[in-house]
Protein backbone atom coordinates (compact mmCIF):
# COMPACT_ATOMS: atom_id res chain seq x y z
CA UNK A 1 0.00 0.00 0.00
CA UNK A 2 2.89 2.58 0.95
CA UNK A 3 4.85 1.80 -1.91
CA UNK A 4 1.81 2.24 -4.26
CA UNK A 5 1.96 6.11 -2.81
CA UNK A 6 5.15 6.22 -2.96
CA UNK A 7 5.74 5.71 -7.07
CA UNK A 8 4.12 8.02 -7.64
CA UNK A 9 6.09 10.71 -5.42
CA UNK A 10 9.54 9.10 -7.22
CA UNK A 11 8.22 9.56 -10.41
CA UNK A 12 7.50 13.23 -10.24
CA UNK A 13 10.98 13.87 -8.37
CA UNK A 14 12.35 12.04 -11.22
CA UNK A 15 10.47 14.40 -13.38
CA UNK A 16 11.22 17.43 -11.79
CA UNK A 17 14.66 16.93 -11.31
CA UNK A 18 15.46 16.16 -14.93
CA UNK A 19 13.27 19.51 -16.08
CA UNK A 20 15.38 21.22 -13.48
CA UNK A 21 18.79 19.78 -14.66
CA UNK A 22 17.49 20.80 -18.19
CA UNK A 23 15.25 23.98 -17.94
CA UNK A 24 18.83 26.31 -18.13
CA UNK A 25 19.80 24.54 -21.27
CA UNK A 26 16.24 26.25 -23.17
CA UNK A 27 17.39 29.59 -21.93
CA UNK A 28 20.78 29.26 -23.30
CA UNK A 29 19.46 27.47 -26.46
CA UNK A 30 17.05 31.12 -26.83
CA UNK A 31 20.01 33.21 -26.09
CA UNK A 32 22.40 31.74 -29.06
CA UNK A 33 19.38 31.62 -31.39
CA UNK A 34 18.95 35.28 -31.17
CA UNK A 35 22.55 35.95 -31.30
CA UNK A 36 22.84 33.97 -34.30
CA UNK A 37 20.14 35.75 -36.19
CA UNK A 38 21.78 39.15 -34.72
CA UNK A 39 25.37 37.86 -36.68
CA UNK A 40 26.88 37.77 -33.06
CA UNK A 41 28.42 35.07 -31.83
CA UNK A 42 26.53 34.69 -28.67
CA UNK A 43 27.71 33.00 -24.97
CA UNK A 44 27.85 29.80 -24.89
CA UNK A 45 25.18 27.57 -24.72
CA UNK A 46 26.02 26.42 -21.14
CA UNK A 47 26.41 30.01 -19.91
CA UNK A 48 22.93 30.16 -17.76
CA UNK A 49 24.55 26.97 -15.99
CA UNK A 50 27.88 28.79 -15.40
CA UNK A 51 25.87 31.80 -14.12
CA UNK A 52 23.73 29.62 -12.08
CA UNK A 53 26.71 28.08 -10.61
CA UNK A 54 28.79 31.35 -9.64
CA UNK A 55 25.82 32.62 -8.05
CA UNK A 56 24.75 29.74 -5.85
CA UNK A 57 28.49 29.83 -4.38
CA UNK A 58 28.18 34.02 -3.47
CA UNK A 59 26.55 35.05 0.04
CA UNK A 60 22.64 36.12 -0.23
CA UNK A 61 23.53 39.57 0.85
CA UNK A 62 20.02 40.66 2.42
CA UNK A 63 18.58 43.89 3.83
CA UNK A 64 18.91 44.71 7.61
CA UNK A 65 15.48 46.17 7.04
CA UNK A 66 13.39 42.74 5.38
CA UNK A 67 11.36 40.41 7.01
CA UNK A 68 10.98 36.59 6.96
CA UNK A 69 8.81 37.04 3.40
CA UNK A 70 12.08 38.24 1.94
CA UNK A 71 14.08 35.23 2.42
CA UNK A 72 10.13 32.94 1.92
CA UNK A 73 10.00 35.04 -1.42
CA UNK A 74 12.40 33.01 -3.80
CA UNK A 75 12.50 29.86 -2.17
CA UNK A 76 8.43 29.96 -2.21
CA UNK A 77 8.71 30.71 -5.70
CA UNK A 78 11.55 27.62 -6.33
CA UNK A 79 9.08 25.52 -4.68
CA UNK A 80 6.27 26.10 -6.51
CA UNK A 81 7.66 25.82 -9.66
CA UNK A 82 9.18 22.20 -8.63
CA UNK A 83 5.76 21.39 -7.77
CA UNK A 84 4.08 22.79 -10.88
CA UNK A 85 5.96 20.55 -13.34
CA UNK A 86 4.86 17.55 -10.95
CA UNK A 87 1.24 18.07 -12.66
CA UNK A 88 2.29 18.71 -16.02
CA UNK A 89 3.09 14.76 -18.02
CA UNK A 90 6.41 15.82 -19.84
CA UNK A 91 7.96 12.61 -21.43
CA UNK A 92 4.39 10.31 -20.98
CA UNK A 93 1.09 10.97 -20.82
CA UNK A 94 0.42 10.66 -17.45
CA UNK A 95 1.54 13.43 -15.40
CA UNK A 96 3.41 11.97 -11.90
CA UNK A 97 1.07 13.48 -9.02
CA UNK A 98 -1.92 13.72 -11.59
CA UNK A 99 -4.34 12.71 -8.72
CA UNK A 100 -3.26 15.47 -6.93
CA UNK A 101 -4.76 18.13 -9.05
CA UNK A 102 -5.36 19.25 -12.64
CA UNK A 103 -5.49 22.35 -14.74
CA UNK A 104 -6.85 24.88 -11.75
CA UNK A 105 -3.79 23.54 -9.35
CA UNK A 106 -1.79 24.17 -11.81
CA UNK A 107 -2.67 27.99 -12.30
CA UNK A 108 -3.05 28.60 -8.57
CA UNK A 109 0.19 27.35 -7.95
CA UNK A 110 2.48 29.29 -9.90
CA UNK A 111 -0.05 31.73 -8.96
CA UNK A 112 0.68 31.50 -5.50
CA UNK A 113 4.59 31.58 -6.47
CA UNK A 114 4.06 34.67 -7.91
CA UNK A 115 2.29 36.13 -4.84
CA UNK A 116 5.40 35.23 -2.72
CA UNK A 117 7.87 37.40 -4.94
CA UNK A 118 5.75 40.07 -5.47
CA UNK A 119 5.00 40.53 -1.61
CA UNK A 120 8.68 39.75 -0.77
CA UNK A 121 10.01 42.59 -3.46
CA UNK A 122 7.49 45.01 -1.44
CA UNK A 123 9.41 44.19 1.99
CA UNK A 124 12.55 45.52 1.57
CA UNK A 125 11.04 48.83 0.51
CA UNK A 126 12.73 49.64 -2.45
CA UNK A 127 10.83 51.73 -4.89
CA UNK A 128 11.67 49.32 -8.08
CA UNK A 129 11.23 46.61 -5.89
CA UNK A 130 7.27 47.83 -5.49
CA UNK A 131 7.27 49.13 -9.24
CA UNK A 132 8.33 46.16 -10.41
CA UNK A 133 5.80 43.96 -8.31
CA UNK A 134 2.83 46.09 -9.20
CA UNK A 135 4.07 45.86 -13.20
CA UNK A 136 4.27 41.73 -12.72
CA UNK A 137 1.03 41.67 -10.78
CA UNK A 138 -0.84 43.99 -13.82
CA UNK A 139 0.63 41.74 -16.46
CA UNK A 140 -0.33 38.21 -14.40
CA UNK A 141 -3.86 39.26 -13.50
CA UNK A 142 -4.32 39.97 -17.68
CA UNK A 143 -2.63 36.64 -18.84
CA UNK A 144 -4.08 34.05 -16.01
CA UNK A 145 -7.78 34.50 -17.41
CA UNK A 146 -6.19 34.12 -20.83
CA UNK A 147 -4.52 31.09 -19.85
CA UNK A 148 -7.32 29.58 -17.56
CA UNK A 149 -9.59 30.24 -20.96
CA UNK A 150 -6.87 28.71 -23.31
CA UNK A 151 -6.48 25.23 -21.08
CA UNK A 152 -10.34 25.06 -20.84
CA UNK A 153 -10.62 25.05 -24.44
CA UNK A 154 -8.15 21.88 -24.55
CA UNK A 155 -10.23 20.71 -21.77
CA UNK A 156 -13.41 21.01 -23.61
CA UNK A 157 -11.96 18.90 -26.46
CA UNK A 158 -10.74 16.13 -24.45
CA UNK A 159 -13.37 16.34 -21.99
CA UNK A 160 -11.07 16.51 -18.92
CA UNK A 161 -9.72 19.07 -16.86
CA UNK A 162 -6.65 16.87 -15.33
CA UNK A 163 -3.92 17.30 -17.65
CA UNK A 164 -2.73 13.69 -17.97
CA UNK A 165 -6.03 12.84 -18.62
CA UNK A 166 -6.45 15.84 -20.87
CA UNK A 167 -3.55 14.34 -23.44
CA UNK A 168 -4.60 10.95 -22.94
CA UNK A 169 -8.05 12.66 -24.49
CA UNK A 170 -6.18 14.35 -27.20
CA UNK A 171 -4.06 11.42 -28.13
CA UNK A 172 -7.68 9.32 -28.42
CA UNK A 173 -9.01 12.03 -30.67
CA UNK A 174 -6.19 11.64 -33.44
CA UNK A 175 -5.16 14.48 -35.75
CA UNK A 176 -8.64 16.28 -36.25
CA UNK A 177 -7.94 19.94 -35.85
CA UNK A 178 -11.02 22.26 -34.88
CA UNK A 179 -10.49 26.35 -35.63
CA UNK A 180 -10.88 26.57 -31.58
CA UNK A 181 -7.68 24.73 -31.04
CA UNK A 182 -5.48 27.46 -33.77
CA UNK A 183 -7.02 30.30 -31.69
CA UNK A 184 -6.27 29.12 -27.82
CA UNK A 185 -2.80 28.38 -29.56
CA UNK A 186 -2.30 31.67 -30.43
CA UNK A 187 -3.90 32.71 -27.34
CA UNK A 188 -1.93 30.78 -25.03
CA UNK A 189 1.42 31.79 -26.97
CA UNK A 190 0.83 35.56 -26.42
CA UNK A 191 0.15 33.93 -22.63
CA UNK A 192 3.42 32.37 -22.28
CA UNK A 193 5.17 35.17 -24.31
CA UNK A 194 3.87 37.79 -21.45
CA UNK A 195 4.53 35.03 -18.31
CA UNK A 196 8.47 34.16 -19.34
CA UNK A 197 8.89 38.07 -19.64
CA UNK A 198 10.17 37.75 -23.42
CA UNK A 199 10.22 40.94 -25.66
CA UNK A 200 7.03 42.31 -26.86
CA UNK A 201 5.98 42.60 -23.30
CA UNK A 202 9.30 42.93 -21.31
CA UNK A 203 13.35 42.77 -21.70
CA UNK A 204 14.87 39.74 -19.95
CA UNK A 205 18.40 41.21 -20.63
CA UNK A 206 18.54 44.80 -19.76
CA UNK A 207 18.66 46.72 -16.75
CA UNK A 208 17.01 49.37 -17.95
CA UNK A 209 14.65 51.13 -15.10
CA UNK A 210 11.99 52.50 -17.00
CA UNK A 211 11.40 49.37 -18.94
CA UNK A 212 11.80 46.31 -16.80
CA UNK A 213 9.13 44.25 -15.25
CA UNK A 214 10.24 40.95 -14.09
CA UNK A 215 13.83 42.60 -13.10
CA UNK A 216 13.02 45.06 -11.22
CA UNK A 217 10.56 42.91 -8.81
CA UNK A 218 13.94 40.55 -8.34
CA UNK A 219 16.62 43.77 -8.56
CA UNK A 220 17.23 43.14 -4.95
CA UNK A 221 18.26 39.81 -4.65
CA UNK A 222 21.77 38.68 -4.65
CA UNK A 223 23.50 35.22 -4.42
CA UNK A 224 21.80 32.19 -4.14
CA UNK A 225 18.61 33.64 -3.37
CA UNK A 226 18.87 35.30 -6.96
CA UNK A 227 19.93 31.96 -8.40
CA UNK A 228 16.87 30.65 -7.19
CA UNK A 229 14.85 33.06 -8.89
CA UNK A 230 16.49 32.93 -11.92
CA UNK A 231 16.97 28.68 -12.01
CA UNK A 232 12.67 28.86 -11.39
CA UNK A 233 12.25 31.52 -14.19
CA UNK A 234 13.90 29.02 -16.50
CA UNK A 235 11.67 25.72 -14.96
CA UNK A 236 8.36 27.79 -15.32
CA UNK A 237 9.82 28.90 -19.48
CA UNK A 238 10.19 25.10 -20.23
CA UNK A 239 7.16 24.21 -18.18
CA UNK A 240 4.68 26.46 -20.63
CA UNK A 241 6.88 25.51 -23.70
CA UNK A 242 6.13 21.83 -22.57
CA UNK A 243 2.52 22.63 -21.38
CA UNK A 244 1.92 24.16 -25.13
CA UNK A 245 3.64 20.83 -26.59
CA UNK A 246 0.92 18.75 -24.52
CA UNK A 247 -1.82 20.81 -25.97
CA UNK A 248 -1.16 21.11 -29.23
CA UNK A 249 0.84 18.67 -30.76
CA UNK A 250 0.57 15.50 -27.94
CA UNK A 251 1.23 13.22 -30.83
CA UNK A 252 4.99 10.95 -30.13
CA UNK A 253 4.38 11.28 -26.35
CA UNK A 254 4.70 7.77 -24.81
CA UNK A 255 1.18 5.77 -23.54
CA UNK A 256 3.61 3.54 -21.41
CA UNK A 257 6.51 3.59 -19.96
CA UNK A 258 8.42 1.08 -21.94
CA UNK A 259 12.14 2.31 -22.52
CA UNK A 260 12.19 2.31 -25.99
CA UNK A 261 8.83 4.39 -26.14
CA UNK A 262 9.98 6.61 -23.65
CA UNK A 263 13.46 7.33 -25.18
CA UNK A 264 11.38 8.24 -28.39
CA UNK A 265 8.60 10.60 -26.78
CA UNK A 266 12.18 12.40 -25.26
CA UNK A 267 13.66 12.97 -28.41
CA UNK A 268 9.92 13.90 -29.97
CA UNK A 269 9.75 16.21 -27.08
CA UNK A 270 13.33 17.96 -27.52
CA UNK A 271 12.44 18.56 -31.13
CA UNK A 272 8.97 20.36 -30.21
CA UNK A 273 11.07 22.33 -27.29
CA UNK A 274 13.22 23.59 -30.53
CA UNK A 275 10.80 24.58 -32.07
CA UNK A 276 8.96 26.27 -29.93
CA UNK A 277 12.21 27.94 -28.89
CA UNK A 278 12.71 28.77 -32.32
CA UNK A 279 9.13 30.56 -32.53
CA UNK A 280 10.04 32.28 -28.93
CA UNK A 281 13.45 33.86 -30.62
CA UNK A 282 11.79 35.15 -34.09
CA UNK A 283 8.93 36.89 -32.60
CA UNK A 284 11.62 38.09 -29.90
CA UNK A 285 13.57 39.28 -32.45
CA UNK A 286 11.69 40.76 -35.23
CA UNK A 287 9.27 42.77 -32.33
CA UNK A 288 10.22 45.80 -30.53
CA UNK A 289 9.17 46.06 -26.87
CA UNK A 290 6.02 47.33 -26.25
CA UNK A 291 5.45 50.51 -24.41
CA UNK A 292 4.36 49.30 -20.65
CA UNK A 293 0.91 50.82 -21.74
CA UNK A 294 0.47 48.91 -24.42
CA UNK A 295 0.65 45.61 -22.81
CA UNK A 296 -2.94 45.25 -21.62
CA UNK A 297 -3.97 45.71 -25.33
CA UNK A 298 -1.24 42.63 -25.98
CA UNK A 299 -3.03 40.43 -23.30
CA UNK A 300 -6.62 41.41 -24.40
CA UNK A 301 -6.01 40.40 -27.72
CA UNK A 302 -4.74 36.96 -25.98
CA UNK A 303 -8.14 36.68 -23.78
CA UNK A 304 -10.27 37.53 -26.76
CA UNK A 305 -8.82 34.82 -28.81
CA UNK A 306 -9.21 32.34 -25.70
CA UNK A 307 -12.73 33.64 -25.31
CA UNK A 308 -13.25 33.21 -29.17
CA UNK A 309 -11.67 29.95 -28.69
CA UNK A 310 -14.32 28.50 -26.48
CA UNK A 311 -17.05 30.33 -28.35
CA UNK A 312 -16.64 28.33 -31.46
CA UNK A 313 -16.66 24.82 -29.96
CA UNK A 314 -20.02 26.10 -29.06
CA UNK A 315 -21.32 27.29 -32.64
CA UNK B 1 -5.10 15.37 -44.31
CA UNK B 2 -6.02 18.51 -46.38
CA UNK B 3 -9.36 18.94 -44.10
CA UNK B 4 -6.69 19.42 -41.32
CA UNK B 5 -4.68 22.00 -43.42
CA UNK B 6 -8.09 23.85 -44.48
CA UNK B 7 -9.22 24.28 -41.05
CA UNK B 8 -5.48 25.37 -39.82
CA UNK B 9 -5.04 28.28 -42.40
CA UNK B 10 -9.19 29.47 -42.11
CA UNK B 11 -8.66 29.36 -38.01
CA UNK B 12 -5.15 31.37 -39.06
CA UNK B 13 -6.66 33.59 -41.04
CA UNK B 14 -9.06 34.86 -38.27
CA UNK B 15 -6.22 35.20 -36.08
CA UNK B 16 -4.07 37.12 -38.49
CA UNK B 17 -7.76 39.50 -38.47
CA UNK B 18 -7.69 39.82 -34.81
CA UNK B 19 -4.02 41.01 -34.41
CA UNK B 20 -4.80 43.35 -36.68
CA UNK B 21 -7.77 44.76 -34.81
CA UNK B 22 -4.94 44.35 -31.50
CA UNK B 23 -1.97 46.27 -32.75
CA UNK B 24 -1.52 49.98 -34.12
CA UNK B 25 2.13 49.50 -36.41
CA UNK B 26 1.13 49.85 -40.12
CA UNK B 27 4.36 47.49 -40.85
CA UNK B 28 3.38 44.74 -38.84
CA UNK B 29 -0.31 44.87 -40.33
CA UNK B 30 0.63 44.87 -43.58
CA UNK B 31 2.70 41.77 -42.71
CA UNK B 32 0.16 40.18 -40.76
CA UNK B 33 -2.30 41.31 -43.89
CA UNK B 34 0.54 39.33 -46.05
CA UNK B 35 0.36 35.83 -43.91
CA UNK B 36 -3.64 36.19 -44.62
CA UNK B 37 -2.95 35.93 -48.09
CA UNK B 38 -0.43 33.10 -47.84
CA UNK B 39 -2.64 31.40 -45.62
CA UNK B 40 -5.39 32.06 -48.11
CA UNK B 41 -3.35 30.12 -50.68
CA UNK B 42 -3.02 27.71 -48.58
CA UNK B 43 -6.43 26.92 -48.32
CA UNK B 44 -7.12 27.06 -52.21
CA UNK B 45 -3.90 24.48 -52.72
CA UNK B 46 -6.01 22.05 -49.93
CA UNK B 47 -9.27 22.55 -52.19
CA UNK B 48 -7.50 22.04 -54.97
CA UNK B 49 -5.96 19.08 -53.87
CA UNK B 50 -8.69 17.52 -51.82
CA UNK B 51 -11.90 17.61 -54.28
CA UNK B 52 -9.16 17.55 -57.44
CA UNK B 53 -9.88 20.73 -58.65
CA UNK B 54 -6.88 21.62 -60.66
CA UNK B 55 -7.83 25.16 -61.65
CA UNK B 56 -7.79 26.17 -58.38
CA UNK B 57 -4.20 26.00 -58.45
CA UNK B 58 -3.92 29.02 -60.83
CA UNK B 59 -6.22 30.58 -58.14
CA UNK B 60 -3.68 29.89 -55.14
CA UNK B 61 -0.84 31.29 -57.45
CA UNK B 62 -2.31 34.14 -58.22
CA UNK B 63 -3.27 34.99 -54.66
CA UNK B 64 0.14 34.43 -53.14
CA UNK B 65 1.74 36.48 -56.27
CA UNK B 66 -0.31 39.80 -56.05
CA UNK B 67 -1.71 39.37 -52.29
CA UNK B 68 1.17 38.21 -50.92
CA UNK B 69 3.92 39.35 -52.33
CA UNK B 70 3.16 42.72 -54.60
CA UNK B 71 0.18 44.30 -52.80
CA UNK B 72 2.29 44.15 -49.38
CA UNK B 73 5.93 45.26 -51.00
CA UNK B 74 3.69 48.34 -52.64
CA UNK B 75 2.05 48.88 -48.93
CA UNK B 76 5.09 49.05 -47.20
CA UNK B 77 6.92 51.43 -49.96
CA UNK B 78 3.85 53.88 -49.60
CA UNK B 79 4.38 53.46 -45.76
CA UNK B 80 8.12 53.77 -46.31
CA UNK B 81 7.88 57.06 -48.24
CA UNK B 82 5.25 58.86 -46.02
CA UNK B 83 7.34 57.96 -43.37
CA UNK B 84 4.16 57.92 -40.54
CA UNK B 85 4.61 54.38 -38.87
CA UNK B 86 1.74 54.15 -36.13
CA UNK B 87 -2.03 54.34 -36.55
CA UNK B 88 -3.19 57.14 -34.26
CA UNK B 89 -5.73 56.24 -31.53
CA UNK B 90 -8.72 54.81 -33.21
CA UNK B 91 -12.05 55.98 -32.72
CA UNK B 92 -12.61 52.49 -30.02
CA UNK B 93 -9.20 52.06 -27.91
CA UNK B 94 -8.32 48.22 -28.40
CA UNK B 95 -9.55 45.99 -25.52
CA UNK B 96 -13.30 47.49 -26.59
CA UNK B 97 -12.47 47.08 -30.42
CA UNK B 98 -11.81 43.42 -29.55
CA UNK B 99 -14.91 42.66 -27.46
CA UNK B 100 -17.01 43.96 -30.12
CA UNK B 101 -14.82 41.88 -32.71
CA UNK B 102 -15.53 38.51 -30.84
CA UNK B 103 -19.44 39.50 -30.77
CA UNK B 104 -19.16 39.70 -34.79
CA UNK B 105 -17.22 36.53 -34.79
CA UNK B 106 -19.93 34.80 -32.87
CA UNK B 107 -22.10 36.32 -35.58
CA UNK B 108 -20.35 35.27 -38.28
CA UNK B 109 -20.25 32.00 -37.20
CA UNK B 110 -24.19 31.69 -35.99
CA UNK B 111 -25.12 33.01 -39.83
CA UNK B 112 -23.06 30.27 -41.36
CA UNK B 113 -25.18 27.57 -40.17
CA UNK B 114 -27.69 28.89 -42.63
CA UNK B 115 -25.96 28.38 -45.82
CA UNK B 116 -26.88 24.85 -46.87
CA UNK B 117 -23.79 24.03 -47.84
CA UNK B 118 -22.21 25.42 -44.42
CA UNK B 119 -24.31 23.64 -41.96
CA UNK B 120 -22.10 21.45 -40.98
CA UNK B 121 -18.02 19.68 -41.04
CA UNK B 122 -15.25 21.81 -43.04
CA UNK B 123 -17.42 24.24 -44.96
CA UNK B 124 -18.84 25.55 -41.92
CA UNK B 125 -16.22 26.24 -40.67
CA UNK B 126 -14.53 27.86 -43.79
CA UNK B 127 -18.03 30.06 -44.74
CA UNK B 128 -17.71 30.77 -40.54
CA UNK B 129 -14.19 32.21 -40.26
CA UNK B 130 -15.07 34.39 -43.54
CA UNK B 131 -18.14 35.96 -42.72
CA UNK B 132 -16.59 36.79 -39.72
CA UNK B 133 -13.52 38.08 -41.56
CA UNK B 134 -16.04 40.02 -43.53
CA UNK B 135 -17.78 41.57 -40.31
CA UNK B 136 -14.15 42.45 -38.73
CA UNK B 137 -12.67 43.98 -41.77
CA UNK B 138 -15.92 46.08 -41.78
CA UNK B 139 -15.10 47.04 -38.57
CA UNK B 140 -11.75 48.09 -38.68
CA UNK B 141 -12.44 50.30 -42.03
CA UNK B 142 -15.35 51.89 -39.88
CA UNK B 143 -12.83 52.81 -36.38
CA UNK B 144 -9.53 53.09 -37.31
CA UNK B 145 -8.30 56.79 -39.00
CA UNK B 146 -5.05 55.98 -41.08
CA UNK B 147 -5.68 55.38 -44.89
CA UNK B 148 -3.35 52.71 -44.88
CA UNK B 149 -4.79 50.64 -42.29
CA UNK B 150 -8.67 51.30 -44.42
CA UNK B 151 -7.04 50.09 -47.38
CA UNK B 152 -5.64 47.07 -45.44
CA UNK B 153 -9.38 46.32 -43.77
CA UNK B 154 -10.52 46.47 -47.68
CA UNK B 155 -8.09 44.08 -48.75
CA UNK B 156 -8.99 41.90 -45.61
CA UNK B 157 -12.95 41.77 -46.71
CA UNK B 158 -11.86 41.16 -50.31
CA UNK B 159 -10.01 37.98 -49.09
CA UNK B 160 -13.04 37.11 -46.54
CA UNK B 161 -15.35 37.09 -49.89
CA UNK B 162 -12.86 34.86 -51.63
CA UNK B 163 -12.84 32.61 -48.98
CA UNK B 164 -16.50 32.60 -48.70
CA UNK B 165 -16.49 32.08 -52.49
CA UNK B 166 -13.96 29.33 -51.78
CA UNK B 167 -16.14 27.66 -49.43
CA UNK B 168 -19.47 27.91 -51.18
CA UNK B 169 -18.71 27.60 -54.86
CA UNK B 170 -16.35 25.25 -56.26
CA UNK B 171 -14.76 28.06 -57.56
CA UNK B 172 -15.10 31.26 -59.74
CA UNK B 173 -14.64 30.87 -63.62
CA UNK B 174 -10.92 31.62 -64.34
CA UNK B 175 -11.50 34.93 -65.89
CA UNK B 176 -13.59 36.29 -63.16
CA UNK B 177 -10.93 35.79 -60.77
CA UNK B 178 -8.54 37.01 -62.82
CA UNK B 179 -10.67 40.15 -63.23
CA UNK B 180 -11.37 40.68 -59.70
CA UNK B 181 -7.61 39.75 -58.74
CA UNK B 182 -6.48 43.05 -61.39
CA UNK B 183 -9.42 45.08 -59.90
CA UNK B 184 -7.91 44.57 -56.29
CA UNK B 185 -4.26 45.55 -57.85
CA UNK B 186 -5.88 48.63 -59.25
CA UNK B 187 -7.86 49.86 -56.15
CA UNK B 188 -4.62 49.35 -54.34
CA UNK B 189 -2.10 51.19 -56.52
CA UNK B 190 -5.01 53.73 -56.82
CA UNK B 191 -5.56 54.09 -52.91
CA UNK B 192 -1.90 54.18 -52.77
CA UNK B 193 -1.65 57.24 -54.61
CA UNK B 194 -4.56 58.63 -53.17
CA UNK B 195 -2.91 58.57 -49.81
CA UNK B 196 -0.18 59.89 -50.42
CA UNK B 197 -2.26 63.01 -52.01
CA UNK B 198 -3.77 63.30 -48.89
CA UNK B 199 -0.86 62.98 -47.13
CA UNK B 200 0.95 65.57 -49.09
CA UNK B 201 -2.33 67.96 -48.61
CA UNK B 202 -2.86 67.67 -44.60
CA UNK B 203 0.43 66.59 -43.55
CA UNK B 204 -1.38 63.16 -41.91
CA UNK B 205 -2.59 60.11 -42.90
CA UNK B 206 -5.89 60.51 -40.68
CA UNK B 207 -9.27 60.51 -42.77
CA UNK B 208 -10.97 62.22 -40.19
CA UNK B 209 -9.79 65.34 -41.24
CA UNK B 210 -11.07 65.29 -44.70
CA UNK B 211 -14.23 66.50 -43.18
CA UNK B 212 -12.70 69.86 -42.26
CA UNK B 213 -13.37 72.94 -44.49
CA UNK B 214 -9.98 73.76 -46.09
CA UNK B 215 -9.79 77.08 -46.97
Amino acid sequence: MIEHALAPIGLAALQAAAMLALAPLLRGLIKKMKAALQMRQGPPLLQVYYDLAKLLRKEAVRSATSSWLYIAGPRMYFATAVVATTLVPVWIAAAPLEAAGGVLAFVGILALGRFFLATAALDTGSPFGGMGASREMTIAALAEPALMLGLFTAALSAGSLNLGALVRGLLDRGVAFHPSDVLALAGLFIVVIAETGRVPVDNPATHLELTMIHEAMVLEYAGADLALVEWASALKELLYLTLLADLFAPIGIATSASPVLLLQSALIWAAKMFVLALAVTLVESTNAKLRLFRVPDLMAVSLGLGFLALAIRFL
Amino acid sequence: MFNNLLILSAAGMLVTGYLMVGQKALFTAIRLYGAQSWLLGVIAVAIALGDDRPHLFVTATLTVVLKGLLIPWFLMRVVDRIGIRREIEPFLNVPASLLICLGLTVVGYRVSTGFPEGAQGVTHHVIGVGLSMLLIGLFLMVTRKKAVTQILALLTVENAVFLIALGITSGMPLVVELGISFDVLLAVLVLGILVRRIVDRFESMDVSRLSQLKG
